[in-house]
């Protein structure tokens, strides 16, 4: 069992990162394989010492190597090329480049820099939150037969699925573990400050270095939006669940903000599961639905959805994925990287047809 | 608060502010916090550097700030900013301080005008952060020890071996 | 919030030299790069706000951008609640400002003038309306901009909320422009409506040019009690008779609710505005459009006041 572990390990490439590994060969080994199994991106990040102790010569020596490394033209490059990064894999071959709705695209983590109003063609106001993809690129791509998670998630079909490592946010590589850095090395790009892992179909896969960028979105589009909510740290159940609370007077002593009652007598005389009680709020993961993309900003790659109920903080971290829902979703032809293709074509700035553009004409109800 | 308050103008400070105040835990509310950080920010201005709690330390660092901000700003001659020393600094001899020591010594600085460093907790003592507060310039000697330009340690020695090789591999591949 | 990032880019940024500092790290090295190529486009501007005593071979120019620019436009100024901030949300919403500004004249108003919006409204008749009315609030930044319009009409009080930056809006005019003694004039609702009557086909008057806002020190008669709102404890100038209606159990419970220490608080003061370097920064990035609306607005006004002589006989 051990030994089948240690192939797959292998085999996802993760025995170059690690160099040599010692393998104790024991009898039964099979009681005590390691329950847990990090996914192999899970490592020490940051080095507890950033060279503060080092004379600025070397400082200026490192930053050099740095260059020659990861160097910027390699990275911007990156972010430039647009053409076909579909992969070629078995199931592309056989089906170019259309992928019906059952297919799964790569999704993309972005930024919540903040929220603003914008009005629609009828002179109704919205709200819109801003999102920033903030340098996405892929790391690494895992066919579905070799991908097997220690827990798989709650998807359906899920042995069908491959497993894109999607990278965001620039950090200073001098800050970074060795073994960290080694997970960028197939992509050649420089190492991110985040990681997530995507469900992708065999034929959407993209290949490791591809930049994500806004144009991965089409206005008009539904995202799903997955969030952290804000913390709002041990609370009472008025700001918790919204209850009432009880009068201000009248007779009312002590009991202004509490619960009251929570549960009958008899048989059932005791606290059910569930109850609405005081405690920890906020801090959960939560996904927002069905999210309309409703104008995109190629050039600081932003995009506003629609709605303010995007969770968590402004600049926090947000992960997108095409929407699930069966009716918004794409019905065909939502092909994975057209995008790339035709981003010569798009314009910087690009608004949906029900929304009144800023620079245009002021807008008048008329006479019918 | 939605919009910007315009009826004052301040300069940036340069050093990182919390989005909220702490509420120094007292009795007579958020008067009594001001009063409390007026000791403090008398003590630094009159001893340069003072040793105390972080929390409250952080606090009254902003205000230090302001208060020499403010007045390199403005002058001696400006009422607000004099009305405003005259409440934050308790010994009154510190104002003349302020005004003919502090402003000449920080108006070309263009970092900011204090320093906080960690210090260590007293043990067994009270679980309170430590810290020191200093203003910059101060006569006492330097608390801490730079050791960047140590070229003794050992991984200094390692790197400028690499670094050695490396400008030799340069020149090798310059001169093919 | 991370602390200890900000803190770190604040160093990083002074290490290079720069004027600015980030609050977020939000920004890649393709929008820097990105700024620095704005940035040169406007040399004149960048120079003049970054002219500081240290470079003694360029002459000490007066800077470009007028002091009470952040008076005329304080929607352009952010939110200064830390959280909130975003350097690349901000620039997007005075992009979108300016392209509004650019389609209709918003001209320059404060609390107390006299101002009259067009606005299409779905359900007036001939789908426009035209409303006249004192300006007794302005709140909020970025596109999210209002004020309130306040008149009496037919002995009714009436208010309209605008938005500043509604396409809906057709035509703003300021018929009387002028300043009141109080930052907002909600007490108005509760003074007599002669206070706030004013004449729907009242015209235009013209300031001279280059003189300063005029301020009126009109104080207005309150009603008697009952109020809308606790007006002895606002501390207000532009009422004359509030005494009047006091007894002493108002007076006590006023002066108790009084915060008299808060004008010393400096980090306060300090959290409710946005510094005077990032204030330059975001002015010098607008002015060349603001500048240029003014200039226009003023050649307007000039064809306007020039009526063109008959010719008798």
């Amino acid at each position: 069992m051990l030994g089948g572990v240690v192939f797959k390990l292998r085999d996802l490439g993760l025995m170059k990162l690690t160099g040599s590994m010692v393998i104790h060969v024991r009898g039964k080994g099979h009681l005590n394989r390691p329950r847990i199994r990090n996914p192999h991106w899970f490592l020490r990040k940051k080095l507890s010492n950033i060279g503060e102790l080092t004379t600025s010569d070397n400082k200026v020596f490192i930053n050099q190597l740095v260059r020659e490394n990861y160097n910027e033209a390699d990275v911007s490059n990156n972010l430039k090329v647009y053409e076909q990064n579909l992969m070629k894999t078995e199931a592309s071959i056989s089906s170019p480049s259309i992928v019906i709705s059952q297919n799964r695209r790569c999704g993309t983590i972005a930024r919540k820099i903040g929220e603003y109003p914008l009005w629609l063609n009828n002179g109704e106001k919205i709200r819109t939150t801003l999102l920033q993809i903030i340098d996405n690129h892929i790391i690494s791509y895992i066919p579905p037969e070799k991908y097997s998670p220690a827990h798989y998630p709650n998807v359906k079909n899920v042995n069908k699925f491959g497993c894109l490592l999607v990278g965001a946010g620039t950090i200073n590589p001098t800050w970074l573990t060795k073994e960290y850095c080694g997970i960028f090395h197939e992509s050649r790009v420089m190492p991110k400050k985040m990681l997530a892992r995507f469900l992708v179909s065999p034929e959407a896969a993209l290949h490791p270095g591809t930049a994500l960028n806004v144009a991965h979105y089409r206005v008009g589009e539904f995202v799903d939006v997955r969030g952290k909510t804000i913390d709002y740290g041990f609370q009472g159940v008025v700001k918790r669940f919204g209850f009432k609370g009880m009068p201000a007077s009248h007779g009312v002593t002590k009991t202004h903000r509490r619960v009251g009652n929570i549960g009958g007598g008899g048989e059932k005389g005791r606290v059910w599961p569930g109850t609405k009680m005081p405690g920890r709020m906020g801090s959960r993961w939560r996904i927002n639905k069905g999210l309309q993309v409703l104008r995109t900003y190629l050039k600081y790659n932003v995009m506003w959805v629609q709605g303010s109920a995007v969770p968590g903080p402004t600049g926090g971290i947000v992960y997108l994925y095409d929407t699930i829902l069966p009716h918004r979703k794409k019905k065909i032809s939502s092909i994975a990287s057209l995008s790339y293709e035709n981003i010569d074509k798009v314009t910087d700035d690009i608004w949906s047809e029900k929304l009144h553009r800023f620079k245009d004409i002021r807008m008048t109800h008329k006479n019918e | 608060m939605n919009q910007a308050d315009v009826s004052k103008l301040m300069s940036q400070l340069r050093i990182a502010i919390r989005p909220r105040h702490r509420n120094l835990k007292n009795k007579d509310g958020p008067e009594g916090r001001l009063l409390k950080l007026r000791k403090t920010v008398t003590a630094l201005v009159k001893h340069e550097r003072i040793e105390l709690f972080y929390n409250r330390a952080d606090e009254a660092r902003g205000y230090a700030e302001l208060l020499i901000s403010n007045a390199i700003r403005h002058g001696d001659t400006h009422n607000a900013t004099m009305e405003m020393a005259d409440y934050w600094l308790l010994e009154k001899q510190l104002v003349h301080k302020l005004f003919k020591v502090l402003v000449p010594r920080y108006e070309n600085y263009t970092v900011s005008y204090t320093r906080m460093f960690n210090a260590p907790r007293t043990y067994p003592g009270i679980y309170y952060k430590n810290s020191v507060l200093e203003l910059r310039g101060n006569p006492y000697p330097s608390l801490i020890v730079d050791q960047s330009q140590n070229k003794n340690l050992l991984h200094n020695v390692l790197l400028d071996e690499a670094r050695k090789e490396y400008r030799r591999k340069k020149l090798a591949e310059l001169a093919q | 919030m991370n602390v200890s990032t900000r803190f770190l880019i604040n160093r990083l940024g002074k290490q290079c030299a720069f004027n600015r500092i980030v609050t977020y790290s939000t920004k890649s090295t393709e929008h820097a790069a990105a700024n620095a190529v704005e940035t040169e486009k406007e040399p004149k501007i960048k120079e003049t706000t970054a002219s500081t005593a240290s470079e003694a071979s360029i002459p000490i120019r007066k800077p470009v951008i007028p002091a009470n620019y952040r008076f005329i436009y304080p929607e352009f100024l952010p939110d200064p609640k830390i959280e909130w901030r975003n350097p690349i949300r901000e620039k997007l919403e005075r992009m979108d400002m300016l392209d509004r500004r650019r389609q209709i004249d918003l001209p320059e108003f404060y609390v107390g003038s006299i101002m009259a919006v067009t606005s299409s409204d779905p359900h007036a008749e001939g789908k426009v309306s035209r409303f006249v009315g004192i300006c007794i609030h302005r709140d909020r930044c970025g596109l999210r901009a209002r004020f309130i319009l306040r008149n009496v009409i037919d002995h009714q009080g009436i208010e309209v909320i605008y938005e500043l930056y509604d396409p809906t809006i057709q035509k703003v005019e300021v018929l009387r422009l002028e300043k009141r003694l109080d930052d907002s004039l909600f007490y108005l609702r509760d003074a007599l409506p002669e206070y706030s009557t004013f004449d729907e086909n009242m015209e235009a008057e013209q300031l001279e040019e280059g003189a300063p806002v005029p301020v009126n020190d009109i104080k207005v008669v309150l009603r008697p009690r009952p109020w809308l709102e606790r007006w002895e404890r606002q501390n207000l100038r532009g009422v004359a008779n509030i005494d009047q209606y006091l007894k002493d159990k108002h007076r006590q419970s006023a002066r108790r609710v009084q915060k008299p220490w808060e004008k010393y608080d400096l980090m306060k003061q300090y959290r409710a505005t946005i510094p005077e370097e990032e204030q330059n920064e975001i002015f010098a990035e607008v002015y060349a459009e603001l500048h240029a609306q003014e200039l226009q607005r003023k050649r307007n006004k000039r064809k306007r006041t020039f009526v063109k002589p008959k010719q008798l006989a």
